[in-house]
C-alpha cells in the first residue's frame, strides 16, 4: 500500500530583488521585482507503507523543503502531494496526527520544561490514551536509555540526550510515518548508533514508514534498502541501496598482503587486475559476475604466500560523489 | 483517524497556554520593572490631569476624578493585555519555530492565541499588587451601580478578545516582511492613541474622534472603561457590546483570511 506520494512536486521561493549601492535598502524594500529559486524541481516518488527510505542530496538540493511539504508547513508551487490519503497543505491538522517529526536542527520539546512534562504536553497535544502512552513512555525510556534525564529541563540536556528526547517525543503517539530530517547530526558514534537501532527496531517491529534524510551515509547503510537521491530539486535516483552500488561500483577489490613485499607487483590472477600495489601490499579488482571471490583468493594463495588479506566492499559515499560529478538522472532499473 | 474531541482539543491549548504562563514568570524581573514603568506612568498621568483642571471644577463636562479613574485604569488595562512581546508570532516565524508549531495537530491561531492567554494569566497576579497601587497613586473610583460593574466585566472580556485579535493580525505581518520591529513600535503608538488609553476619546476633537469610533482600537480599550464610569449605559450600552461582538466577528474572519494567505508565504528560517 502506498502510503506517501509525490508527483510532480515544485516548491519556489519568491524573494525581493536586492539591491546594492546607495539606497539599495530602500530600493530593495520599495521594488516589484523578485527573484525566484526553484528549490524542488518536479520531484515524484512512491512509498510503500514499512519501508525505510533514505532521501538524500547534497546541501541546498531541496531535501528539507520536499519534507516540509510531505508534513504540510509548506504549500507547494505546484505539483500533488498524499500521505495516507490526505493532502498535508489542505488537511495540515489531520496529517499531523499520523506523522511523527524529528528536525535535528531544531527540537520540538519546551526549553524550560524537563522531559518528562514535555512529553506529557505531547501526550495531550495528540490526544494518546493513558493506556498508549503509559506503555510507550516505559519503553522508549528504557530503548533510548532516557531514565537518567527525564527530569532534568531541556536546556540542561546534551545534544545526544535532547535529539533522543526529540525522537522519543516524535513516536508518543504511534504515528504510522515517521520524518527524520538529519536526526543524527553532530551526534558522537554511540549516540548514532542508539538512534540507528531505535529506528530500526521501530521499523522492524511497528511497522512504522520512515523517510531519513542526511548526510552521513553510514545512517543510510546501517538503515535503508532504498534511497531517492535529488540534486537541484530533481530526482537522481530512485532505487536500492544494492543496486545502486552494482551500477556506480560494480567492482569489488580484494586487499593482499604479501610475506613477500617485493612479489606484490608480480601478483598474476586470472580476471582480475592490479590496480595499485605498494608497501608489500595489492589490490586486486574483478567483476563478481565474472569471478568469485573465493578463486581470487585461492588463485593468490596458490601461488604466494600471503600474511594478511581483506575484502573491501564499495563505498556508499564514493558511489554517491561520482553521481553528483555527473549530475544526470539515471533510471533505476530494479 | 478519527477527529480529536473537544475536550482533548481544549487540553491541549491549555496545556500550551500553561507553558506559556510557565516561561512569561521566568522572566519575573521583566514585570518587576514594568510594573515600576506602570506607577510612574500613572503618577505622571494625575500630575498633568491635575494640571489641566487647576481650579475648574470640570472640562467638557466631565470632573477631575472621573478623569484620573479613566487614565489610571486604562493605563492598567492597556499593561495588562499588551504585554511588551505583544506576539509571539514574529519570534516564532524569526526562529524557525513555525515549522515545529506547524507540524502540531492544533490550529496555528488557536496555539496562538492559547499562548497569548497564558501569559496574561500569568501577568494577572502581578495586577492584583499593581491596581491598589495605581489606585492609592492615581486615584480611582468605584462603578456607579452594580449593574454597570458586572457590564464592564463582560465588555472587559469582549475588549480582550479584540486585542489578542488585532496583536495576532499584527503578528501576521512577519510573514511578509519577516522584520517586524519598528512597523510593532508605531503599532503600538498609533492602537495606544487611537484606543483612547492615553487620552480620553471624550476629550478628542470630532473628526479624531470620528477615527477612533470607526476602528477596532476604542473597542478594545476606551468601550469597557467608559461603561466602568457609568458613561455608556442603556441602549448606548447595548449599542457598545453589540459593537464590541461585531468587531470580533469581523476580526476572526480577516484573521482566517490573512491566516490562508501567510500559509501560502511560509518560510522556515534556518533550513
Amino acid at each position: 500500500m502506498t502510503v506517501v506520494r509525490a508527483h510532480d512536486l515544485v516548491k519556489e521561493f519568491r524573494r525581493p530583488k536586492r539591491f546594492t549601492g546607495a539606497f539599495g535598502g530602500l530600493r530593495t524594500l520599495l521594488t516589484r521585482q523578485y527573484t525566484t529559486t526553484r528549490a524542488v524541481d518536479g520531484v515524484s516518488f512512491d512509498i510503500e507503507a514499512g519501508e525505510l527510505v533514505g532521501y538524500l542530496g547534497p546541501n541546498g538540493a531541496g531535501k528539507s523543503t520536499t519534507i516540509k511539504m510531505l508534513t504540510g508547513i509548506l504549500v507547494p508551487t505546484s505539483g500533488q502531494v498524499e500521505v495516507a490519503g490526505v493532502v498535508p497543505w489542505k488537511e495540515r491538522e489531520r496529517n499531523a496526527r499520523h506523522i511523527g517529526v524529528v528536525f535535528g536542527q531544531r527540537s520540538q520539546l519546551w526549553w524550560d520544561l524537563p522531559l518528562r512534562d514535555s512529553f506529557r504536553l505531547i501526550g495531550k497535544l495528540y490526544d494518546v490514551p493513558r493506556e498508549q502512552y503509559h506503555p510507550n513512555l516505559e519503553r522508549f525510556t528504557e530503548l533510548l536509555d532516557m531514565a537518567d534525564f527525564l527530569d532534568t529541563p531541556v536546556r540542561q540536556l546534551s545534544l545526544g540526550q535532547r535529539m533522543r528526547g526529540d525522537l522519543a517525543a516524535a513516536m508518543l503517539y504511534n504515528p504510522r510515518i515517521l520524518y527524520l530530517d538529519e536526526p543524527t547530526i553532530g551526534l558522537d558514534v554511540v549516540a548514532k548508533e542508539r538512534m540507528r537501532a531505535f529506528v530500526a527496531e521501530l521499523n522492524r517491529d511497528e511497522g512504522t514508514t520512515v523517510i531519513l534524510t542526511t548526510h552521513d551515509l553510514d545512517d543510510v547503510e546501517r538503515l535503508c534498502s532504498r534511497i531517492v537521491l535529488i540534486d537541484h530539486g530533481r530526482v537522481l535516483y530512485d532505487g536500492e541501496v544494492a543496486a545502486l552500488k552494482a551500477r556506480y561500483a560494480p567492482y569489488r577489490e580484494v586487499m593482499v598482503h604479501l610475506a613477500h613485499p617485493d612479489e606484490a607487483t608480480a601478483v598474476e590472477v586470472p580476471h582480475a587486475e592490479r590496480a595499485r600495489a605498494e608497501d608489500g601490499k595489492v589490490w586486486l579488482r574483478f567483476d563478481p559476475e565474472t569471478v568469485q571471490v573465493a578463486d581470487v583468493i585461492a588463485a593468490v594463495l596458490a601461488r604466494h604466500q600471503v600474511s594478511d588479506l581483506a575484502i573491501i566492499e564499495p563505498e556508499l559515499e564514493g558511489v554517491i560523489h561520482q553521481i553528483y560529478a555527473q549530475r544526470s538522472v539515471i533510471s533505476a532499473r530494479e | 483517524m478519527s477527529r480529536p474531541t473537544p475536550k482533548a482539543v481544549l487540553e491541549a491549548y491549555g496545556a500550551i497556554a500553561r507553558v506559556n504562563a510557565g516561561s512569561a514568570l521566568a522572566y519575573r524581573a521583566d514585570y518587576v520593572v514594568g510594573i515600576l514603568g506602570l506607577l510612574v506612568q500613572v503618577f505622571l498621568l494625575r500630575m498633568v490631569w491635575e494640571a489641566v483642571y487647576a481650579d475648574r471644577g470640570s472640562v467638557d463636562g466631565v470632573d477631575l476624578s472621573t478623569t484620573i479613574a479613566y487614565a489610571t485604569l486604562a493605563t492598567v488595562q492597556y499593561w495588562l493585555s499588551n504585554p511588551w512581546n505583544f506576539s509571539v508570532i514574529p519570534q516564532r516565524v524569526r526562529e524557525g519555530k513555525i515549522a515545529i508549531d506547524l507540524s502540531r495537530p492544533v490550529s496555528f491561531l488557536g496555539q496562538v492565541v492559547a499562548g497569548q492567554v497564558g501569559t496574561t494569566a500569568a501577568l494577572a497576579p502581578f495586577a492584583l499588587v499593581a491596581v491598589p497601587f495605581t489606585v492609592l497613586v492615581g486615584g480611582a473610583q468605584p462603578p456607579p451601580s452594580v449593574g454597570a460593574g458586572l457590564a464592564y466585566v463582560v465588555s472587559l472580556g469582549l475588549a480582550y478578545v479584540i486585542t489578542i485579535l488585532l496583536s495576532s493580525l499584527v503578528g501576521l505581518s512577519t510573514f511578509w516582511t519577516l522584520e517586524v520591529g519598528g512597523f510593532f513600535m508605531i503599532y503600538r503608538m498609533v492602537s495606544q492613541f487611537l484606543a483612547g488609553a492615553l487620552v480620553p476619546l471624550w476629550f478628542m476633537p470630532d473628526w479624531l474622534r470620528t477615527v477612533a469610533e470607526v476602528l477596532p482600537f476604542q473597542a478594545a480599550t476606551y468601550t469597557p472603561l467608559a461603561v466602568y464610569l457609568g458613561r455608556l449605559a442603556g441602549p448606548d450600552l447595548a449599542a457598545a457590546l453589540i459593537v464590541q461582538a461585531g468587531w470580533i466577528v469581523l476580526l476572526w474572519l480577516v484573521l482566517r483570511l490573512v491566516w490562508s494567505r501567510a500559509l501560502h508565504r511560509v518560510v522556515v528560517q534556518g533550513g
